[in-house]
């Protein structure tokens, strides 16, 4: 397993580059001088000369770069133009609201998504399969802020009884009770993506049905409910586990909107606000951050497949 | 005729998916005639009637600048047709033209295909966004972002549909008989891809409102005066319990197009080649 | 009576909204000790009687619409669900064709085989264990000890088989059903788990189904045969008297279509013509259209069993061997 995850792991370093290098460009491919575009308007011309100095930004492209990548793995992202502090601290504050969304949406996926795909894959073709997948569908034809918005109507403006926006930290005043501010915003970012994990657990698991180890199991003289999920749901779980990574991974992203509509203070609330802020050190490291953080995730994806299934080798 | 006869076959027996087709067809006719069918200018400002509650002569009420919701909600049929197919055009031209010299030309591919992985390390929000932070909010913009961010997923799977293809007899019997590189390619294997990629194309159309309309909302899509359902929800936004039809109309308006078009994608998806079913990523 | 007897059995398939029947008027029956040939060619409905048999045909659109199947004596079509699963895998139990997919994937062959152990016999996880190894051993798996914790994907097809073969003895079976056992097995190999399996009955009186599209096979390990054609017996007997008069047109055919080293053939004689498609209507004896000896009677009357020898039955107007 260790020597299979090493291989992993080295095979992800030339994508890695090719993205950092990627996330490097972005800032030369606003029009404009990189580093007064890196300080923003107010710098005066000696800032601008230092930073240039700093960076190499007379160098050619390929020193900058080498010089930006030494920098990213020191930790030195760059500072923000609209806090001045380290964009690795303005991503840090964010990270807390980020990650427990992030988790919290999943668990909702995982609650709904799965059981609700194994019923529906049991009794395909009837009446409450129809309901689920053409439900399904539903919601993940819905815009997330919209159902945001009527979620927030509903449960915080109507009934009372969830917050509707904001988020203190779970080290603030209410501790672990924090985390009801987040039910919402993790049920609206989780509908989506429920639905298309339903979807994808319904086909996978008529997918397996019809292999031959299912007529064995039966065979076996097996209630059908566990033929359904040690037999059947467990081999579908393979293809499974690699969406539940990729919607993981893509979580933070898509949560973009969803911080926005509840105000959360989240990364995905500060790459909005700093596109609109124009503070680019800020956007470039969160996208670093971000893909950097897909990629890994993916290779624990590829990990987890490989526990999954035995045919694939480890060596 | 022909044609016809297999849409008719497509959707027998499937009722929702045919009232999804309905009801695009109804969207695509408000888009041709809007002009012709709006009862007001929609870009029209009348302070006097903001606000206006649904009723009579503003069916769908007025916004919070008096503008007539109803003929605005007619123009933002158009952006719809013109997102939905824009994207689907920039994504079907360079991620399947990619997708298919990948896969047709393996050395070309071999380079091509480490370029979409990279690519693909960007989650499709985030690269939306990095994408219209460099370009001016406009329309034409828009589509060409979007358009780009399913570019990736389309050459996907282009490669592994024209992967497939490439081992069969019929493409043998091509090169044997002389055919040229771009002959095979697009007389002998894209005419097999045409259903595939008009399945590929209505999730692409489906995906591309909601992202349209999440652009809208964080004020990076299209400029915020054009009449789309996206703009119309974003800028009304704060009226929600005020005046609850502005989002009602347009929120109802995107959620009907976009499952009318998963359910038309998901009715053809199950009548094409089974060979090429997995490689759809759909609803 | 029998162990089992299964009299009349139809079997349909459903066709949009008409149920097309694909197995028609099939009766034979079964006792300990004894060996039952089903042969004929693909698509002939042996597979679907098999399922329909062990009560795996639910939700594949396939259903039996006619006829009896009495097991030691109880009616199979009258139980429940839950009764058919009690007996499932526990007195009556299935080998199946495909032994390099037939096992899943994901789990060690020895929990599979303890999964069905522990289904109908009320045993720790340790007990059941060291009865998988024994069964392993049984089925001559060689290092049954280690092998128990391989997955499928490490074992050779023959040795799947093996594995299947284990599987379906663990709870002592009255009555093993073997679709196609070996067909998708080395040659050398078919010949061991066929001796197996026959040496397992002679241990245990196990009553077996064979079902096979080879005369061959069938010739070397059967009692008795069951000829199917287009979802109809059309002969059955046992297995010497059946090999000596060849009696129906098309079991001739069979046998003459596989070539064979000990006897002096110029030429191969494939029965012309093809098996008819579901749902095909035909006038007559289903056979008469690939049949050398049809005539118009053929045409136009279906031949209905009858009885040319003791436990000898024929559907044919104009059997080999009798008078014509």
């Amino acid at each position: 397993m260790l020597f299979y995850t090493i291989k992993r792991l080295l095979a992800l370093i030339p994508t890695l580059l090719a993205a950092t290098m990627l996330v490097f460009l972005f800032v030369h491919l606003i029009p404009g001088d990189p580093a007064s575009i890196l300080l923003g308007d107010t710098a005066t011309p000696e800032e601008v000369a230092a930073l240039t100095r700093e960076l190499g930004l007379d160098e050619p492209l390929w020193t900058q770069y080498l010089i930006w990548l030494g920098n990213v793995l020191q930790g030195d992202l760059g500072t923000s133009v609209f806090f001045g502090t380290p964009v690795l601290t303005v991503i840090a504050d964010g990270a807390e609201t980020s990650i427990l969304l992030a988790t919290m949406t999943m668990v909702w996926i995982v609650l709904f998504g799965v059981p609700i795909g194994i019923v529906s894959a049991m009794n395909k073709g009837r009446w409450i399969d129809q309901i689920t997948s053409g439900g399904a569908m539903l919601f993940a034809s819905i815009p997330t802020f919209w159902l945001g918005l009527y979620l927030i109507l509903l449960f915080a403006v109507g009934l009372g009884w969830l917050p509707s926006s904001g988020f203190p930290s779970l080290t603030d005043t209410g501790g672990v009770t924090n985390l009801r501010y987040l039910i919402l915003p993790s049920l609206t970012l989780a509908a989506p993506n429920a639905a298309l994990i339903i979807r994808l657990v319904r086909a996978s698991m008529l997918d397996v049905s019809r292999e031959d180890h299912v007529r064995t199991a039966r065979a076996k003289g097996l209630r059908p409910s566990r033929v359904a999920i040690r037999h059947i749901f467990r081999n579908a779980l393979i293809s499974v586990t690699a969406a539940f990574g990729f919607t993981f991974a893509a979580l933070v992203s898509e949560a973009v909107v969803t911080e926005t509509v509840f105000s959360l203070p989240g990364i995905g609330r500060l790459v909005v606000q700093s596109i609109l802020r124009r503070d680019y050190p800020v956007i470039q490291g969160v996208i670093l951050v971000i893909v950097v953080l897909y990629m890994f995730i993916n290779l624990l994806v590829d990990l987890a497949y490989a526990r999954l299934d035995p045919r694939i080798s480890l060596k | 005729m022909m044609a016809v006869a297999s849409i008719r076959s497509v959707f027998a027996g499937r009722t929702f998916a045919q009232i999804g087709l309905v009801w695009l067809a109804f969207v695509a006719l408000a888009a041709i005639f809007s002009p012709l069918i709006a009862p007001f200018d929609p870009y029209e400002i009348d302070p006097i009637a903001r606000l206006t509650e649904p009723g009579w002569p503003h069916l769908f009420g007025t916004d919070h600048f008096g503008r007539d919701s109803f003929s605005r909600a007619l123009y933002g049929a158009r952006m719809t047709v013109l997102i939905g197919l824009g994207a689907v055009i920039v994504a079907l031209l360079t991620g399947g033209l990619v997708g298919m010299l990948s896969a047709y030309f393996t050395r070309l591919g071999h380079v091509l295909m480490r370029g979409v992985d990279v690519l693909m390390a960007f989650p499709a929000l985030l690269m939306a966004l990095v994408l219209m932070t460099l370009l001016e909010r406009s329309v034409m913009n828009t589509i060409i972002v979007i358009g780009v961010v399913y570019a990736t997923t389309t050459a996907r799977i282009l490669f592994g549909m024209t992967l497939k293809l490439k081992g069969e007899v019929f493409v043998d019997a091509a090169v044997c008989s002389g055919a040229g590189h771009a002959s095979i390619l697009f007389r002998h294997i894209l005419p097999n891809l045409v259903s595939p990629l008009l399945v590929q194309a209505s999730f692409i159309f489906a995906f591309a409102q909601l992202q349209a309309a999440a652009l809208d909302f964080l004020g990076l899509g299209l400029p915020p005066e054009v009449p789309s359902w996206g703009n119309m929800l974003s800028e009304e936004r704060i009226y929600v319990t005020r005046a609850p039809w502005l989002l009602i109309f347009p929120g109802a308006l995107i959620i009907l197009s976009v499952f009318s078009m998963n359910l038309v994608g998901d009715a053809m998806r199950d009548s094409i080649d089974p060979r090429f079913k997995d490689d759809i990523a759909g609803v | 009576m029998a162990l089992l007897d299964v009299e009349n059995l139809e079997i349909s398939i459903r066709f949009g909204h008409e149920l097309l029947p694909v197995v028609r008027g099939v009766s034979f029956s079964v006792d300990e000790n004894e060996t039952l040939g089903i042969v004929g060619e693909s698509g002939c409905g042996k597979s679907l009687t098999a399922l329909a048999i062990m009560g795996l045909l639910e939700g594949s659109g396939v259903r039996v619409t006619g006829g009896r199947m009495r097991f030691g004596g109880r009616d199979l079509l009258a139980m429940s669900a839950d009764e058919r699963r009690h007996i499932m895998g526990n007195d009556m139990a299935m080998i199946f064709q495909e032994p390099m997919t037939s096992l899943n994937p994901v789990y060690r062959v020895g929990d599979q085989i303890i999964e069905a152990l522990q289904q109908h016999r009320n045993l720790s996880r340790r007990a059941a264990r060291r009865r998988a190894i024994e069964l392993l051993d049984l089925v001559r798996i060689p290092e049954p000890d280690s092998r128990v914790d391989s997955f499928p994907h490490q074992l050779s097809g023959g040795q799947r088989q093996r594995v299947m073969i284990a599987m379906a003895l663990s709870c002592d079976p009255k009555l093993l059903i073997a679709d196609e056992p070996t067909t998708a097995l080395d040659v050398t190999v078919q010949k061991e788990v066929l001796d197996l399996m026959l040496d397992l009955q002679k241990r245990t009186g196990t009553a077996i189904i064979l079902i096979s599209h080879d005369l061959g096979v069938i010739a070397e390990t059967c009692n008795s045969v069951a000829v199917m054609y287009w979802g109809r017996l059309v002969e059955t007997a046992p297995t010497d008297a059946l090999f000596e008069t060849l009696a129906h047109p098309y079991t001739r055919g069979l046998l003459h279509s596989i070539p064979a080293i000990d006897r002096d053939v110029d030429w191969l004689d494939a029965i012309p013509g093809r098996v008819p498609t579901i749902g095909e209507q035909i006038a007559g004896c289903p056979f008469h259209p690939r049949c050398p000896r049809a005539e118009s009677r053929c045409r136009h009357e279906v031949p209905q069993p009858r009885e040319i020898a003791p436990g000898h039955l024929v559907e044919c107007h104009f059997p080999y061997g009798g008078d014509r």
